[in-house]
């Protein structure tokens, strides 16, 4: 392989050098076919690479930018003439760290202004990086977004309550994020590396959610051919998230209490007692007071539970999270489906902020998934929101109306009309078959506006 | 065998990780008996590593790969031989000959790593097909090749 440097002629460096040598941006110039003829110090720092190694070899195998291959910056400015600034990309260097960078790009004259190759200029971005993150990690823990002071307050205990090995109970409605808090907590534990392992208490019968929690012995009932562990055995050393905890029957409460009281339990049909080294955090959108004096939830089960309780507000409640959410939607959508919706539009965010979100979170995030659906690129507009949103008359038809009168009258209309039509239009006939005197019938064809046939059965008759 | 090699340009793609082209070739008998070109998403890095993963490939020839590529592609079982350069026809070349590890096809700044990449992922498929590297491993390296092989 050709590993020869092709240097750039001495006269066009021109002292050059040692500035290059001094700025802290990394700095390669390449000739026309690609190979690097220069590099600066401060480049050698960020790729990792020597200049003895660099001289000579493909620009692309050795800056190794994410740009390189489709849409490269420096055979943009060679093609166009014209310079790119500040362009973002990363770079993997020598130790597989990706290091962002931001690339500037220059042609390279000789003295009669003949292009002999192009040069590149780039930052390392990562000390801005760390910190657009780490002001980012304020607004963010896991996948939970927020810059409410209630959230705030939430995020700000978790660092606390995650070490330990106390039980959580998490309060919110539907689409709050309460799975994602509970995988946030475990993922700040030091049971991190350990299972997650969650099941909706709602979701399955009460005999199955047994098994499904503790597990079977072989025998323990017809077509229980083999041994099956439950939830507590697959998490061992994880956390178990008991998602609708406020769903299960008084019959379960009593086995779930002696999980938490003894951390003990037995699998269906067996004899022997099993430990469950495991975390545990429940969750409801249920009220647990009001449940209990309803006599619906055993009282000691739920001090049990509420060892710490965690409140997650409704979307309605902490509007201010709405851009800050729709932002982190439209990213993770975009590197989803690999789309580049920029964000929405003003008017389109005025209409969301206005939202009341009985669904929360998720609706949020279903709206936007729905508009990317729809939504090419550029901006989501107005047109990609859900018809409910924008005040415009859904597509399907609206349902009937529900009042009862109204449907009475919809339903009288009905009967008059088909009694008219097997009648050939005759009145007098058609409010003998309803049970009508004639002038009832009439009274109500104009009162239900009925317009009546041609021909009125009579006339017919007459002429017949 | 099928041999996966990340390609732009005629040449192995700069990074893996946004890598748009593969060329799978088929090699029977150290001799090649098929070859098809693949596009790959050059974005998500699930999607890439999902994509690679689909072609079934027994070896991966690729350019620059980064730790969080490199740690996908392990979980999905992939060992790919990164930090490689040069044109498609000689590293699929150089590699038939088991001469791969020469510098003339190593990517510059890469040769203390690359070869702890290539001491541990090519110890386990590319070995065990018998494609002993013309350059001996490091005696430690070379240890830690055989025990992973030997886990797999």
């Amino acid at each position: 392989m050709k590993k020869e440097p092709i240097p750039i002629p001495k006269e066009s460096w021109s002292g050059a050098e040692s500035i290059l040598e001094s700025i802290s941006d990394g700095v390669f110039t390449v000739d026309g076919n690609w190979r690097i003829t220069s590099f600066n110090r401060a480049a050698e720092s960020i790729t990792g690479i020597r200049r003895q190694d660099a001289l000579g070899r493909m620009c692309s195998e050795v800056f190794r930018a994410s740009m390189c291959e489709a849409d490269c910056a420096l055979r943009h400015t060679v093609k166009t003439g014209k310079p790119i600034v500040n362009k973002s990309a990363f770079i993997v260097n020598a130790d597989g760290r990706r290091i962002p960078i931001s690339v500037s790009t220059a042609i390279l004259r000789d003295n009669r202004g003949r292009i002999v190759g192009g040069a590149e200029t780039f930052r390392d971005l990562s000390l801005v990086e760390e910190l657009r993150k780490e002001l980012q990690g304020r607004f963010q823990v896991g996948d939970l977004v927020s810059r409410s002071p209630a959230m705030r307050r939430i995020f700000d205990l978790l660092p606390q309550i995650a070490p330990s090995d106390a039980t959580v109970l998490i309060h919110g409605e539907t689409g709050t994020g309460k799975e994602l808090l509970a995988r946030a907590i475990h993922n700040l534990s030091p049971r991190k590396n350990k299972p997650f392992v969650g099941i909706n208490c709602g979701a399955l019968p009460d005999t199955l959610l047994e098994s499904e929690l503790f597990g079977y012995v072989k025998g323990a009932f017809t077509g229980a051919a083999k041994d099956k562990p439950g939830r507590f055995a697959l998490a061992e050393g994880g956390t178990v998230f008991l998602d609708e905890i406020g769903d299960i029957s008084p019959a379960l409460q009593v086995r779930l209490l002696r999980v938490l009281q003894e951390r003990t339990y037995e699998p269906l049909g067996g004899t022997e007692t099993r430990r469950a080294n495991v975390r545990i955090i429940a969750a409801t959108h249920r009220d647990l007071s009001a449940l209990i004096r309803k006599g619906l939830f055993r009282e000691d089960l739920f001090y049990r539970l509420n060892v710490v309780k965690l409140d997650l507000p409704p979307l309605r409640k902490r509007k201010e999270d709405v851009p800050l959410l729709v932002e982190h939607f439209v990213a993770r959508f975009n590197r989803r489906q690999g789309k580049s919706v920029a964000g929405v539009t003003p008017d389109v965010m005025a209409l969301l902020m206005a939202h009341d979100y009985p669904g929360n979170v998720r609706e949020l995030e279903n709206i936007i998934e729905r508009a990317f659906v729809l939504c090419a690129g550029g901006q989501i507009e107005r047109k990609h929101l859900p018809p409910e949103l924008t005040g415009q008359p859904a597509l399907v038809p609206a349902p009937a109306a529900e009042r009862m009168a109204d449907q009475m009258r919809a339903a009288e209309a009905q009967a008059i009309r088909a009694a008219l039509e097997r009648c050939g239009g005759n009145r007098l006939a058609a409010a003998r078959a309803l049970g009508l005197h004639k002038s009832t019938l009439f009274r109500k064809i104009r009162a239900l506006g009925i317009e009546l046939p041609r021909e009125d059965g009579r006339r017919s008759r007459r002429k017949s | 065998m099928k041999v996966a090699i990340t390609t732009w340009n005629g040449r192995v793609s700069p990074v893996l990780d946004v890598a748009r082209q593969v060329v799978l070739v088929n090699i029977h008998d150290g001799r090649e008996v098929g070859r098809l070109e693949a596009s790959l998403p050059g974005s998500d890095l699930q999607a890439q590593v999902a994509a690679l993963v689909a072609l079934g490939a027994d070896v991966l020839i690729c350019g620059a790969i980064s730790r969080p590529m490199a740690s996908a592609l392990s979980l999905a079982g992939l060992r790919p031989i990164p930090f490689t350069a040069g044109t498609v026809e000689d590293v699929l070349a150089a590699w038939q000959s088991g001469n791969l590890l020469n510098p003339a096809f190593t990517m510059p700044g890469c040769c203390g790593r690359m070869r702890r990449f290539r001491g541990v992922w090519s110890g386990g498929r590319h070995r065990r097909q018998g494609h002993e590297p013309d350059e001996p491993l490091p005696p430690r390296e070379a240890q830690d090749a055989k025990g992973k092989g030997e886990k797999r």
